[in-house]
């Protein structure tokens, strides 16, 4: 009997989706037996209590929209889809707090949010897909993350199922509490490979009235960062800031090129600039403060070598944030390696010396982007020379020259997640960096956890 | 006598690890480490007081090795018994692990000691321009170490959010003496947040000795309101309108009736004695902001039904408005010999009707309740007033106590904000968690800290009574 017809007479009734839609849950070459959409966290429950019994590995899926993330499943028997549960549960205006379950999307947060004038502090890349759970487990977060921090920073409340099919909550509903540990920290960025996030309650912000961009463009990166890092340390400091750039073009174009060229909802500067390097800085909050920080900055960069400022004000300078938030995770902006390189934000400048150097940006359509202020820096490789095979030893090379900026990175008090890599890579490196310290609590965590090791088995640092 | 590992053999070699004077083991000599900012106390066997990381390193393996449980203890301004010793366990207080190692403008972070005074922390960082935000009101007094174990809160938490926001990285010792180093210097690192699931676990996964923490720029303009209502609905009401006009100001303090009678008994911090409440609001930010929600605080003020409304920019103005909320819990002193502190938070928009339960205890019970609160976070402290000489006070207290915990949970709010569970409130965690829910958190500790031996008898219901029965105290509220 196939898994797919014995699913509905082990969970409640739950149906799984028709075999002919198994082949969009495929993950890293691998598709599963099965998928199921439950409606609720009891039946979500009732899915994995049944998956521990029969061990059968799990993958939780959302939007689908960062599943390039980790290293490759060990096994991979059933796609829980929890695109089911989409409620608002909960949104109270004056508290500023609300409860959602996981399988809302995050712009349909957002609309939700903004009707009572408030709004979640965070960007997630592709928002009209990705959903709360899945921004959660990725930990992911956006160009303002210098002002509002990371997804651990609003989450106040969440409702997990365990890897036994057990629902637990911790945290609550109001937005300070110390009553028992914090588990709303350790299960944001698992990667569910702890629990099942089902639900979640968040402190909320009051939505910002004005909205503004500022881009200046450089000669260097070098002096677009300590720029831009100069410009953080102030006063009328924006509420993100990003230093951007384009590698060499060997006639391909990058998709990093066609958004400076697209056009739409771009500014001309972006339109003209092929190849340019940009600090682009975003500005949120009450028209007042967005007036004088945008004001203060267009005449602080200047003093610091920028040329060719713009100011964008509102859609156009909130369609630029979405770009740049989408840029590696679109599908016309996928690009065939991606990096992600975390180090103390004082590091930013040394790192992004070493990616101009380093083989895995020279000469290569390949695209730099900096959080200065945050310490988060990606690179973007796209074009069709990074291949599944290549001849000689370019592969080697490139893994070479992955392994040697980690060790720089390392050093510098930092880690390179490897987003996204041709996938006969993740045989040969852990996409997560070497394990930090604390791997054996990590190892025990996973275990008490997930003892079956039923969920997303292997994807997460140090193949847990 | 409580039976203990902490045998002569044990103290010669905590000896040879510190120094013989760093070991305190004469009763008398411990009498001072007995209790902390709570109600709760217990007499250690010993106390430990290490100058290093590799001597805490050392403290932890030979406890370890006799199986002695113990307790991690900085300046015991603890307000739930966390720092209090375990059943015939020791304390290792880090008194002497007092040091400022660093301070990167740059990046923004202090590297500390886990015997670093709040307060201190944060004047060294304001010679660099720059804020230390978390501010529990013991904040003159209490341990980063200690903040680190209870996640502490404070005033400036509503804009700033509380310790676990603020720490970057953390040295720690496990159980049995290995030293990891959890988080950095990067804003986020691949794996689980092991640092920050340990911020707020009491000190039962291991201690800190080294911290990182996250620094703030100091503001532009900082503007001190000081709102003088009739009563403590109006000043709720006001609380509700200044959020309802999207501000969410640095502070926003209450501050009631009786605890005003209490401060003005000890100094004149300008609060009129017949007023209902006051209410202390702080914005920070840019000038241009600043002025412009200042506008709008005033008249969410006024709208509400302040009888008069005090503004302060200059930071000596605003230090004496702030002057009767840093020092009440001290003041109760001259209502009450004793008094017992609660700390359950609500929604905000709930507060009015809370408040009113909370009379209603108070009336039951017979013995008067102060409040003075972190109202914008719906952080309620109810201060329970009593003469613990008189017989069956103590209970009385700590009845009235828990019921207004459980009117905190009925209205969807929790047990405790910022003071931790420790031994006071592990009785009450069924209100709020499931068996299972509570489970999920044993499991985290199994993980930390298989041997249980760290911080035993704290956190989880144990049916172990929560409180014995109070000594006299000589010096009422000694919370600094």
């Amino acid at each position: 009997m196939s898994l797919s017809s014995f699913l509905p007479i082990q969970c409640q009734g739950i149906t799984s989706l028709p075999a002919g839609q198994l082949p969009h849950y495929a993950v890293d070459g691998q598709t599963p037996q099965a998928a199921v959409r439950p409606a609720n966290c009891q039946q979500a429950a009732s899915v994995l209590q049944w998956a521990a019994a029969e061990k059968l590995s799990v993958m939780p899926w959302g939007g689908g929209t960062q599943m390039s993330l980790g290293n490759s499943p060990s096994r991979y028997d059933l796609a829980l889809d929890l695109r089911g549960m989409n409620h608002l549960l909960d949104f109270q205006p004056n508290d500023l707090t609300c409860t959602v379950e996981a399988g809302m999307t995050l712009a349909g947060l957002q609309a939700a949010l903004a009707q009572g004038g408030k709004f979640l502090p965070l960007e997630a890349p592709l928002a009209e897909r990705a959903t709360i759970g899945g921004v959660l487990a990725a930990g992911a977060s956006g160009p303002l993350r210098f002002a509002f921090g990371l997804p651990r920073d609003w989450l106040i409340g969440i409702g997990v199922v365990s890897g036994q099919g057990v629902m637990t909550r911790a945290g609550g509903k109001v937005v300070k509490n110390v009553t028992g540990y914090d588990l709303n920290k350790l299960y944001t960025g698992s990667l569910g490979t702890l629990g099942v996030i089902v639900e979640a309650t968040f402190k909320l912000s009051p939505l910002p009235a004005a909205f503004g961009a500022l881009l200046a463009r450089f000669d260097s990166m070098g002096q677009a960062v300590t720029a831009g890092q100069a410009l953080c340390a102030q006063v009328f400091a924006p509420q993100g800031l990003q230093v951007i750039a384009v590698g060499q073009i060997s006639g391909d174009k990058s998709p990093l090129t066609s958004l400076y060229e697209r056009g739409e909802g771009l500014t001309p500067p972006l339109q003209r600039g092929v190849g340019g390097i940009y600090a682009i800085a975003f500005f949120a909050g009450r028209p007042s403060a967005v007036k004088r920080r945008l004001e203060d900055s267009a005449r602080f960069l200047p003093e610091r070598g920028a040329k060719d400022l713009e100011r964008l004000e509102e859609a156009p300078a909130r369609d630029l944030l979405h770009q740049l938030t989408d840029l590696g995770w679109s599908s016309e902006s996928a690009p065939k390696l991606g990096l992600k390189i975390s180090v103390p934000p004082s590091a930013v400048g040394q790192v992004v010396a070493m990616l101009e150097k380093s083989p895995l940006y020279e000469s290569a359509v390949a695209g730099i982007i900096a959080d200065a202020g945050f310490g988060t820096v990606r690179l973007l490789r796209w074009g069709e020379e990074i291949p599944p095979w290549p001849k000689g030893g370019e592969k080697d090379s490139l893994m070479q020259a992955i392994a040697a900026l980690r060790a720089q990175v390392r050093a510098l008090g930092g880690a390179v997640v490897v987003e996204q890599c041709p996938l006969e890579w993740k045989s040969q490196l852990d996409v997560w960096d070497d394990a930090p310290q604390g791997l054996e609590i990590m190892r025990r965590l996973k275990q008490k956890f997930d003892p079956q090791s039923i969920l997303n088995p292997g994807r997460f640092l140090g193949r847990l | 006598m409580e039976s203990t590992r902490v045998n002569e053999n044990f103290l010669n070699e905590l000896r040879a690890i510190v120094g013989a004077e760093y070991v305190i083991s004469h009763p008398a000599d411990l009498l001072v480490y007995e209790y902390d900012g709570s109600i709760d106390m217990r007499l250690p066997q010993a106390v430990v007081l290490p100058a290093s990381t590799q001597e805490v390193s050392q403290v932890m393996a030979l406890a370890h090795r006799y199986g002695v449980p113990l307790a991690g203890r900085g300046s015991g301004t603890g307000l739930s018994g966390g720092a209090i010793a375990p059943p015939g366990g020791m304390q290792i207080a880090f008194t002497r692990m007092n040091r400022i190692l660093g301070v990167d403008t740059v990046n923004r972070t202090a590297t500390v000691e886990p015997g670093v005074i709040n307060l201190d922390l944060d004047l060294h960082a304001n010679k660099f321009g720059l804020r230390y935000a978390p501010d529990p009101s013991s904040q003159k007094a209490c341990s980063l170490g200690g903040n680190i174990a209870e996640n502490a809160g404070g005033p400036h938490c509503l804009a700033y959010g509380a310790t676990t926001n603020h720490v970057l990285g953390l040295e720690v010792v496990l159980e049995d003496g290995a030293v990891v180093n959890l988080g950095n210097l990067a804003r986020e690192a691949p794996g689980y947040d092991l640092r920050g699931v340990f911020v707020g676990s009491e000190g039962t996964f291991g201690v800190a000795t080294k911290i990182v923490v996250r620094l703030l720029p100091l503001p532009e303009t900082v503007k001190t309101f000081l709102g003088i209502f009739p009563d403590i609905d109006s000043a709720c009401t006001a609380v509700s309108a200044i959020i309802g006009y999207g501000i969410v100001p640095a502070a926003l303090e209450m501050i009631d009736a009786l605890s005003i009678r209490a401060v003005q008994n000890v100094m004149d911090a300008g609060y009129p004695l017949d007023a209902g409440a006051v209410l202390l609001v702080e914005l920070e930010g840019l000038k241009e902001e600043v002025s412009e929600t200042s506008q709008e605080v005033e008249a969410a003020l006024w709208e509400a039904g302040a009888a008069q409304v005090r503004v302060a920019e200059a930071a000596q103005e605003r230090a004496r408005l702030w002057l009767g909320r840093k020092n009440a819990f001290g003041a109760f002193g001259s209502i009450a010999p004793n008094y017992f502190l609660v700390d359950g938070v609500v929604p905000r928009t709930r507060l009015t009707e809370v408040l009113q339960r909370v009379s209603e205890v108070s009336q039951k019970y017979g013995m008067p309740i102060a409040n003075v609160f972190h109202a914008g976070d719906g952080n309620l402290h109810p201060i329970m007033l009593y003469d613990g000489r008189e017989p069956g006070a103590h209970e009385k207290a700590l009845a009235a106590g828990g019921e207004i915990l459980r009117v905190c949970v009925e209205f969807g709010g929790t047990l405790s904000g910022e003071h931790g569970i420790g031994l006071e409130k592990k009785e009450y965690m069924p209100l709020v968690y499931t068996e299972a829910d509570l489970a999920a958190m044993q499991r985290v500790r199994d993980a930390f800290a298989p041997s249980g031996r760290l911080n035993p008898g704290k956190i989880f219901p144990d049916g172990q009574p929560p409180h014995k029965p109070p000594p006299q105290r000589a010096a009422p509220g000694m919370v600094a």
